[in-house]
């Protein structure tokens, strides 16, 4: 920037000439200002909930959204025929009960009875046929879910059968894991206004949208469940984490899970706010290219899975909130199995000592090795640079390619790489853990591993009905995986969400849905 | 003489034509911009939802499966008639998107502008009377400062003080005028003193430069040897001829701020173009992006014609350079 406006050139503009410049710019103000002032209305009252997240939903139909923005606010909205509870036990929704034949083949439904859509449309069975119908015939994201089922029909206004194509031990989960198996409302699909103003039968109903800045839902008084306690909820979307700590602490939200990990004591020392975190469903993890020589070689990736140091990982990358694992599900699942393989009575020195001494037996001396990152998610670039100082330990030498996630999905799917390390979100069967990633025949077996003992172990385990002979299929089959390195687990991060002590009856959940519907205020 | 010998008309009929040229010039730019960039947008919009047949569907849709030269011609021919295709997160119209969000930097650029006028008219003023002495010196150390301080580190600073400790002004957000004038006013104050402060420590050395060319004006001393007090001559004579050239940067920086508070904007979760374009460049967003970077040439390019229109209609000899 240099001192050198040039004042000459327009000396001479006129006094009219100044008044019509400073007239414009007055004009395109208060035009802007009454243009900005079209957006959606809100009446935030005392008793509503003022709740920050970190992003704007990209649309807000539940069954073809993939955003989790989307999903934090449509919790609220819609329901399923069926729903995981706090433990993530799946538990009657708009079903009130189910039976299963004896083959295991059918299952029948029946809902609730008196359960009406925020339109004032009565909840029947055809919704449920056609709310799951759309899904299939669409292909939309979740129709692989859905997979197993052979057909569902209306058996009358309250009932309604599922048939199946064998026994299907996780139908519950396949149907009701999430709002993105919601009931749907046929004309709100039909006007095409699910996407901008959607109908469900959940605890609120939405209000209003304003791009870029809120949504704003007011509370159901003729939810099934009881009316909630509050008279709605005020979703703002904040993405700079400072910003909505700021927000948080001077009152202005009650709630927020836009939260930078190095902020988390700070918010922990202020007593007028609870955090809460849970271990998440989610789980990070690497894998080696089983066509890519040495890694093909067992020895080589037991010997990446020993140097590895889980602990420094999950420190550097949750500030103390992530939690090491060497299985896939984290240990407060009901389907947990103990497995430590890699660090059992190995300290630092003993475990870089197997490793090399793997690495001797397949008869490596050097070796390189390409680890393959996304900046779209930046907790691998972090993670991958603690896995490379661990690795420059016993010798291998690292080279981190950090990629746009367009090509790094580009590459995976090519299988142009040695090793990578990204994350599996959003599991709650033992089957969304393992048959993808580790069948021969799963569609995100990117690794290219294959074991026919794993195969039949998961082939069982997807028909097997007996709750505890289920949990045995899949701890084998998950001590085999990790035994072989298929993927090499690396921990379970957290869910952390932080709210005002005055925010009663709200449970933080390891699936992350952000329910509200329990929760209530009490302000003094 | 008919209408296409005025000069004045020619002028502005070859700066309409040059405006088109470099339009044209900033779509095909935009156009292969994105070409360039790694990944196959395609394949990045349907991320976990890919599947072989959604992917030839979108990118049928989308017309990626045209050779690259059609789809610049039919790029260009609908981004002319104010069709910038649909988005890829949620398949609304791009410009409706577009519409949807510049009034809330139309706001805030010109709350800015505001603040920055009121910072840089006074200090400019005083600094160039005061040309060499203390106060000078001050303010150009200050100034300096303010453009050197980053704007999204001002902003926090700014919620530290008054939004958190002070709990006077909310931290983000953003409040429709029609809904609550004061509510609308308060979520105001932060981004625009945050974008003000920066702005206006440019313009003051604006302020400045122009008053200084006008004091040493000849008419100024003449306007002095006729006996006039200088509160006058500062008032009638220096005052309005040097906030000409102040005005003039005035627009060409309101233009800029239309197209540069995206970090602001994304700080202060303020729901305007720059939180936009943050928001695609995280999602992909192609058409999105390409669109609110063509929308934010335009502005420019329109701004800048106007300006050198009306310069062109006040100083004639302009019109022969």
């Amino acid at each position: 920037m240099t001192d050198s406006a040039d004042g000459s050139m327009s000396s001479s503009l006129s006094r009219r000439g100044f008044f019509r410049v400073a007239g414009v710019a007055g004009t395109a103000f208060l035009g802007a200002s009454a243009l900005a002032a079209c957006g959606g209305g809100s009446s935030d009252t005392a008793n509503t909930i003022k709740a920050a997240i970190a992003g704007e939903p990209d649309q807000l139909d539940p069954q073809k959204s993939s955003s989790y923005f989307t999903f934090e606010v449509l919790e609220n909205v819609f329901d399923t025929l069926v729903e995981p509870d706090d433990q993530l036990q799946m538990r009657p929704a708009l079903a009130e009960s189910w039976e299963i034949s004896a083959d295991g083949r059918q299952w029948d439904f029946t809902l609730r009875n008196g359960v009406t859509f925020h339109n004032g449309d009565p909840l029947t069975a055809a919704d449920v046929e056609y709310s799951f119908r759309r899904i299939i015939d669409e292909e939309l994201s979740n129709a692989y879910k859905l997979e197993a089922i052979e057909s569902i029909t209306a058996l009358d206004e309250h009932r309604v059968r599922f048939t199946v194509n064998a026994p299907t031990p996780n139908l519950l989960t396949s149907i009701g894991g999430f709002k993105g198996l919601a009931i749907v409302n046929r004309r709100n699909v039909e006007s095409g206004e699910i996407a901008t103003k959607p109908v469900g039968t959940g605890p609120f109903s939405f209000v209003s949208r304003s791009p870029g800045a809120s949504i704003v839902l007011a509370s159901n008084p003729d939810y099934w469940g009881g009316a909630p306690a509050v008279d709605g909820v005020h979703f703002s979307f904040i993405s700079q984490g400072t910003t909505a700590v700021s927000a948080l602490r001077s009152g202005e939200i009650d709630w927020t899970d836009a939260i930078p990990a190095q902020q988390l004591s700070i918010l922990r020392r202020d007593d007028t706010l609870d955090v809460g975190t849970v271990v998440a469903n989610d789980y990070w993890y690497v894998t080696m290219n089983f066509d890519a020589t040495p890694f093909a070689d067992t020895r080589v990736r037991q010997a990446v899975a020993y140097a590895i140091d889980r602990k420094s990982i999950a420190q550097v990358v949750g500030y103390g909130t992530a939690t090491p694992n060497e299985l896939a599900i984290p240990s407060t699942s009901p389907w947990f199995a103990p497995y430590d393989r890699y660090t059992a009575g190995l300290d630092r020195d003993a475990a870089v000592a197997k490793s090399k001494e793997l690495l001797r037996q397949a008869g490596i001396r050097g070796l390189d090795m390409r680890l393959m990152v996304t900046t779209e998610y930046p907790e691998t670039v972090t993670a991958a640079q603690v896995i490379a100082s661990n690795l420059g330990d016993v010798g291998i030498d690292v080279a981190i390619e950090q990629l746009d996630f367009g090509a790094w999905l580009d590459r995976q799917a090519a299988g142009d790489f040695d090793a990578l390390l990204l994350g599996w979100l959003g599991n709650i069967d033992p089957e969304d853990f393992y048959y993808a990633q580790h069948h021969s025949e799963g569609t995100s077996n990117a690794q290219k591993y294959s074991n026919p003992r794993v195969d039949a172990l998961l082939d069982s385990g997807r028909t097997e009905l007996d709750v505890e002979a289920r949990k045995r299929i899949y701890a084998d089959a998950a001590s085999i995986i990790a035994d072989d390195v298929s993927y090499l687990y690396l921990y379970n991060p957290s869910s952390t969400q932080a709210f005002v002590k005055q925010l009663q009856g709200y449970v933080v959940r390891s699936d992350k849905a952000i329910r509200f519907r329990d929760a209530r205020l009490e302000r003094s | 003489m008919t209408a296409l010998h005025s000069p004045l008309l020619r002028f502005i009929l070859v700066r309409l034509l040059y405006t088109v040229a470099v339009l044209l010039g900033v779509i095909v730019a935009v156009f292969f911009l994105m070409q360039i960039v790694p990944g196959d947008p395609v394949r990045i919009a349907l991320g976990t939802r890919y599947t072989p047949e959604s992917y030839e569907a979108l990118r049928n849709a989308s017309g990626l499966d045209q050779p690259l030269a059609t789809q610049l011609v039919d790029y260009v021919g609908s981004a002319f008639t104010g069709d910038l295709g649909v988005s890829f997160r949620n398949s609304e119209p791009v410009t409706t998107m577009l519409f949807d969000r510049l009034p809330a930097t139309i706001t805030l650029a010109s709350a800015a502008i505001v603040v920055a006028l009121l910072i840089a008219l006074p200090l400019g003023f005083v600094a160039a009377l005061r040309e060499g002495r203390l106060a000078d010196n001050v303010i150009r150390v200050v100034s300096q400062f303010g453009i050197s301080v980053p704007d999204f580190w001002m902003g926090i600073l700014l919620i530290g003080l008054f939004s958190t400790a002070l709990g006077w002004l909310p931290s983000a957000g953003y409040q429709p005028f029609a809904d609550d004038p004061l509510g609308w006013l308060e979520h105001l104050v932060l981004p625009a003193i945050t974008v003000g402060v920066v702005t206006g420590a440019i313009m003051t050395r604006y302020v400045r430069s122009s008053v200084l060319d006008v004091v040493n004006a000849p008419f100024v001393t003449t306007a002095k040897s006729k006996g006039l007090s200088t509160k006058r001559v500062l008032l009638d004579h220096v005052g309005r001829n040097a906030l000409v050239p102040v005005l003039t940067i005035s627009g060409i920086q309101f233009a800029g701020l239309l197209g540069g508070v995206i970090v602001v904007e994304v700080v202060f979760a303020w729901p305007g173009l720059g939180l936009l374009v943050y928001d695609s460049v995280a999602a992909r967003d192609y058409p999105v992006l390409q669109g609110a970077i063509l929308l934010i040439a335009v502005i420019f390019l329109v701004v800048n014609l106007v300006v050198d229109i009306l310069y062109a209609v006040i100083d004639p000899r302009i019109r022969l350079s």
